[in-house]
């Protein structure tokens, strides 16, 4: 007798690709390098392009960790108060005079707590991630602010110095190859394993995903903790580029980095989205940034932009849908 | 009584004035009516925001965008009235606040109609409209010379030993406390937020009302940016940068529930001012001003907390020992 | 008796359709005037369409609606309502933090010349209301400290204020003691003085003759068949809900049952139950029954791990238990299907091999990396067994029907191959079809060796498939008794506390 097999995917068609958000985003990125080149002979020189990494490097190493937060119907407001705060460690620890691996150590660890910080409170009281970290955003970049007063760090290690201004083999950033690296790391976790799919039953019903014996808590306060390694990570490439730290240091990035997460196609509840959705869609507001700011439009005029390009990428769809319900 | 006592809004209101009692010992000056009063105008902008920010929260939504809404109002009157300084003050205060309007409207539009979630449509617009005060000014500044006298003056006006300011804020406080507790608007809000699904069975309209509070979030983040600029004298692209979170803050203190339907307009008046007397105790008890963002940070989370483990609901008792 | 024949409502020849599905074809739907009226069929069958149509949330496709013998369009709720028909859901319609004066009054409130809510003449009605149905509720309580059948009458007081003449109850009764169905029998029974008619809803065919005065059979979005109460009885109306003859509503399956596999000693937990002592013996299949509040879920959810306990001792197959996660219960055995079956079963976003596969991930894994192998071969086999309708596995689970759906959570929790499987209300608000498939279902299963606790709220059912029952009041066992040994009378006296 015939064993009636079930496939695995839906008979392929050319067409259900085109509806893909990845394939979208992909479009909208190739655009993008097309009407940028054309725009301005610059924009396609491979050494301003490299270059052009730098500006969204650090960033794009948060969104990564960000993205398994967001898919876990959650959210972190202050991953850039953390920089704040593990800026400074890395700051005073050289100042002391303590030893390269030691100074990255207390760095990382001053991440690791604080985003542990926000996960035990998260978890323990069961109190909404977007009011907590609202508050921890405050009481981290004022810890910031404590410390250094209107003081600033200018000396680091030549290591930090290094990571994050040099080139691998003289071509590739090492803020970017960490960043490439993170990302084929985070897309394994995330799609091939369990530890994966359990982020994305915890962000789609999370009650079910208790009662089918994940432990959601556990999982909660890790993905915050990792936020938090992964933003002093940010902060160790960041000062090391900038070779100065004030306390309003990487002041907005929350914003931009939610906004590189969003506009990549997670959805905002939780439950879906995908690592590559992302990684495209930091290439689209790197891309755009830079060829912006190569035709001299100010910083402010970006901004702007992404704003826009944020609430109307998702607004869209909608907007198709009222207009061929209207019509009909 | 015992329910009294128990009450939240009376715990909130007995830590203020023992607050300001342990204050006015390390600092009598502290205490003086002169002082309180000037905490109290210091507050009355936060008092305005923090009650029509519970408006939008009651119906489980955040405005993030009310500090930019504001300075961008603010801007775009203060541009206008170094160009016609001879308009009477009220038709400043009136364009502010239609200007709010309108920005609030867009945030409600954006939410309803296009359906992009909250989060992202209010974090949105918090950086466009920053950034367009950059392009409205030429990332200039107005200072205080270049605004005319009678655009200044209202603020300095003072009855009954009272601010102006503080003035406006209690006559926000009495249309509030009548549009959330007296009229249908106020409690379809509330009815709204704590049961979204079967608010629409009822036939709510649950777009028109989210246009509606969204709108009315603008307006008064319209009003504040008068009185913000016409306060300090100066419109920048800074002012009021990160005050959002503030104003969030004050509602959450205040007992204002992020999972709507819970609130009242008497405790989200105590959460501003709790907060509001926070921001002006440390200064006066001589904490230098680098450490206030920490501790107001700490003390809000603190507060939070033990705002949620009071809300939290117990298991409903089935067994009587 | 006066019998009146004026039709109140009139529907002709409704369709609605959905993509790929007739939920309605060709509706003819008559409610008379004064009359209890009920509206049967299976799930699916397209009654909740029918209602959601009278109530202003989908429209028709084709078909006209007649309300005293006007025609009338009923474009959205608000027009449902001014139209004098008015719905008392199974969902909460309730709004847990405002007073039940206020949710009487829910988006209608009275208001003085000034635009201003009247709450002095909004008291005055809702107690004159409350005073009306005989209820003991104060106007100023808020809703979630009442009981369900409270909730009720406030729903009921609800249509009234809105001036219905036409009130939906959509199985009212599903959730309420004995005394409360009794008391909400005597309500519809004045409503239908009171010149209202009455919708009514239920699976439960008893209760149906017993109260109702006609009746309209709906079967695949279809009338089978409309007609008096008199005219009809319970087994021709399973015939006409099922298309067959259903001649064993309760398959009694032969088992032997053997030696104790779970024994729980002295459970307590502070406000919830006490002296929580019963066991479980292998193949057995033990019922817990008692009102709604006694207790019941709280000890299952205990003993699942979902909740922990104060005190007492959990034994399993002669060894102790420390079961302080779901993780825990699942890796020993015992499973737990939630009453809530939508919300707490399935992860509408993921695919449905990832759902049936969703609890024994780690089993499936070798170092957290999935192994698409294994689960394939899971998903494929309980598939089989269970029958499931899915076009590929990628599929969303969202996109089941309903009870695809339901038996997705079963292939689940049945690929942890359990020893002890807790089922809570399994069939509350199923129909007689489906109900018998359940139930034979839960014979295979204790037939294979499992064994079974089943909360249950309906004694026929208690009665037809448990060998045991236990039954619970106010958070205490009251008595564990042998099925075949005791009556539907001993129970209900022991549930409500005599």
């Amino acid at each position: 007798m015939m064993k009636n097999i079930i496939p695995e995917n839906p008979p392929f068609k050319l067409l259900n690709i085109l509806y893909k958000k990845e394939f979208i985003l992909l479009m909208v990125l190739l655009s993008i390098i097309f009407i940028n080149s054309n725009v301005t002979p610059y924009f396609l020189d491979l050494y301003n392009l490299i270059d052009s990494t730098f500006l969204f490097s650090e960033k794009a190493i948060i969104a990564l960790s960000m993205t398994l937060v967001i898919i876990a119907r959650q959210i972190d407001l202050s991953v850039a108060s953390i920089i704040a705060v593990s800026s400074c460690v890395l700051g005073y620890t050289t100042s002391v005079g303590m030893d390269t691996y030691l100074v990255i150590s207390f760095t990382l660890l001053s991440g690791i707590m604080c985003g542990a910080f926000n996960g035990f409170i998260i978890t323990r009281f069961a109190i909404p991630s977007i009011i907590v970290t609202i508050g921890t955003m405050s009481l981290f970049r004022g810890l910031a602010y404590s410390f250094l007063e209107d003081q600033y760090y200018n000396k680091f290690p030549k290591f930090v110095v290094s990571l994050g201004s040099d080139y691998l083999f003289g071509y590739i950033p090492y803020a970017f190859l960490t960043f490439i690296i993170l990302s084929i790391i985070f897309a394994f976790i995330l799609h091939k394993t369990i530890i994966g799919k359990r982020i994305y039953s915890i962000g789609n019903n999370p009650e079910s995903a208790q009662y089918t014996g994940i432990q959601v808590d556990k999982y909660t306060f890790v993905l915050f903790t990792l936020n938090g390694l992964f933003s002093a990570i940010a902060a160790i490439f960041l000062s090391g580029r900038l070779s100065s730290v004030r306390p309003n240091i990487a002041f907005g990035w929350e914003l931009e980095i939610i906004t590189m997460v969003v506009l990549g196609g997670v959805y905002i509840y939780g439950g879906s989205g995908s690592i590559l959705g992302v990684v495209i869609s930091i290439f689209i507001l790197g891309m755009l940034s830079f060829g912006l700011g190569l035709i001299n439009v100010p910083g402010v005029g970006i901004i702007i932009f992404t704003g826009l390009l944020l609430i109307l990428s998702i607004g869209f769809p909608s907007f198709i849908k009222y207009f061929r319900s209207k019509n009909e | 009584m015992k329910n009294f006592i128990k009450n939240r809004d009376f715990i909130l209101f007995s830590i203020i004035i023992f607050g300001v009692i342990v204050v006015g010992f390390a600092n009598p000056y502290f205490v003086k009516p002169s002082s309180l009063s000037d905490v109290l105008t210091d507050t009355s902008i936060l008092i305005i925001l923090a009650l029509s920010q519970m408006i939008v929260i009651l119906i489980r939504a955040i405005d993030l965008s009310v500090a930019s809404n504001l300075a961008l109002s603010g801007m775009l009157i203060s541009l206008l009235s170094t160009v016609y300084p001879e308009l009477p003050v009220v038709f400043f205060i009136v364009l502010s606040c239609v200007i709010g309007t309108l920005l609030g409207v867009l945030n409600g539009v954006s939410i309803a109609i296009l359906k992009v979630p909250f989060i992202v449509t209010t974090l949105g617009t918090l950086s466009i409209y920053r950034g367009l005060i950059y392009f409205v000014s030429d990332g200039k500044q107005v200072y205080s010379h270049e605004f005319s006298e009678n655009f200044l003056a209202l603020i300095h006006y003072k009855f009954l030993s009272l601010s102006f300011l503080f003035w406006v804020a209690i006559l926000v406080f009495i249309v509030m406390y009548i549009l959330l507790n007296h009229t249908r608007f106020g409690r379809n809000l509330y009815s709204l937020g704590g049961n979204p699904d079967a608010a629409k069975y009822i036939g709510i309209n649950e777009n028109k009302y989210i246009i509606l509070a969204y709108a009315i979030s603008g307006f008064f983040a319209g009003l504040c940016g008068y009185l913000w600029v016409a306060r300090y004298s100066v419109a920048s692209t800074q002012i009021a940068i990160g005050f959002e979170l503030t104003v969030i803050s004050a509602c959450v203190v205040g007992g204002i529930s992020v999972m709507g339907g819970v609130g009242t307009v008497v405790g989200c008046t105590l959460g501003a001012l709790l907060i509001g007397l926070i921001r002006n105790a440390l200064p006066a008890v001589d904490i230098s001003q680098f450490w206030q963002l920490a501790i107001s940070g700490a003390i809000i989370l603190i507060a939070i907390i033990i705002n949620t483990k009071t809300e939290q609901r117990k298991d409903k008792t089935i067994m009587v020992e | 008796m006066v019998v009146c024949l004026y039709m109140k409502l009139e529907l002709k020849k409704i369709s609605k359709f959905f993509p790929g599905i007739k939920a309605l074809q060709n509706v003819d739907f008559n409610l008379k005037q004064n009359s209890i009226h009920a509206l049967l069929g299976e799930n699916g069958a397209g009654k909740s369409t029918l209602v959601k149509i009278l109530c202003g949330v989908y429209q028709p496709d084709e078909g006209s609606i007649f309300l005293d013998q006007q025609k009338h369009i009923i474009s959205d709720p608000t027009s449902s309502l001014q139209l004098g028909i008015s719905a008392i859901h199974q969902e909460s319609v309730m709004f847990d933090e405002l007073s039940v004066m206020e949710n009487i009054f829910i988006g209608n409130h009275i208001v003085k010349k000034n635009r201003l809510v009247d709450w002095f003449a909004m008291e005055k009605k809702t107690k004159e209301l409350l005073s009306n149905l005989e209820a003991d509720i104060q106007p100023d309580e808020k809703i979630k400290d009442l009981s369900i059948a409270q909730r009720h009458i406030v729903q009921i007081s609800r249509s009234l204020v809105h001036d219905a003449d036409i009130v939906i109850m959509d199985e009212p009764t599903a959730a309420l003691s004995q005394k409360e169905i009794e008391e909400l029998y005597s309500i519809i029974r004045n409503l239908k003085k009171q010149n209202k008619s009455i919708i009514f809803i239920s699976h439960k065919l008893d209760e149906v003759l017993e109260i109702c005065d006609e009746f309209t059979v709906l079967r695949d979005g279809e009338v089978i068949n409309a007609d008096l109460i008199s005219n009809t009885n319970k087994d021709q109306l399973i015939t006409n809900m099922a298309g067959r003859e259903i001649s064993q509503i309760f398959p009694k399956k032969q088992v032997t049952i053997e030696q104790e596999i779970l024994n729980v000693k002295n459970l307590y937990k502070k406000t919830q139950f006490k002296n929580i002592n019963f066991n479980l013996r292998k193949k057995e299949i033990l019922g817990f029954y008692g009102l709604v509040g006694s207790g019941r879920t709280e000890v299952m959810k205990t003993i699942f791990g979902i909740n922990k306990f104060d005190e007492g001792e959990l034994t399993f197959k002669n060894s102790k238990l420390k079961i302080k996660s779901p993780k825990d219960a699942i890796q020993n055995g015992i499973v737990y299907l939630s009453e809530e079956r939508q919300n707490l079963g399935i992860t509408g976003l993921m695919s449905v091999k990832d759902n049936i596969n969703m609890a024994i991930m780690d089993k499936n894994s070798k170092y957290l990396i999935l192994d698409k192998l294994k689960d394939l071969q899971n998903a494929s086999e309980l598939q089989e067994k269970l029958n499931i309708k899915v076009s590929y596995w990628s599929q969303l689970a969202q996109s089941l029907s309903g009870g695809n759906q339901q038996k997705t959570v079963i292939a689940k929790w049945l690929s942890t191959k359990p020893e002890i499987i807790i089922l809570d209300e399994p069939t509350k608000g199923i129909d007689v079809r489906s109900k018998s498939a359940v139930h034979e279902f839960m014979g295979e299963l204790v037939d294979s060796g499992m064994s079974i606790i089943m909360i249950s709220s309906e004694l026929p059912e208690i009665l037809g498939m448990c060998d045991r029952v236990v039954v619970m009041y106010k958070g205490l066992i009251k008595n564990i008794l042998d099925v075949s040994k005791t009556s539907s009378e001993e129970i209900v006296g022991i549930a409500s506390g005599e």
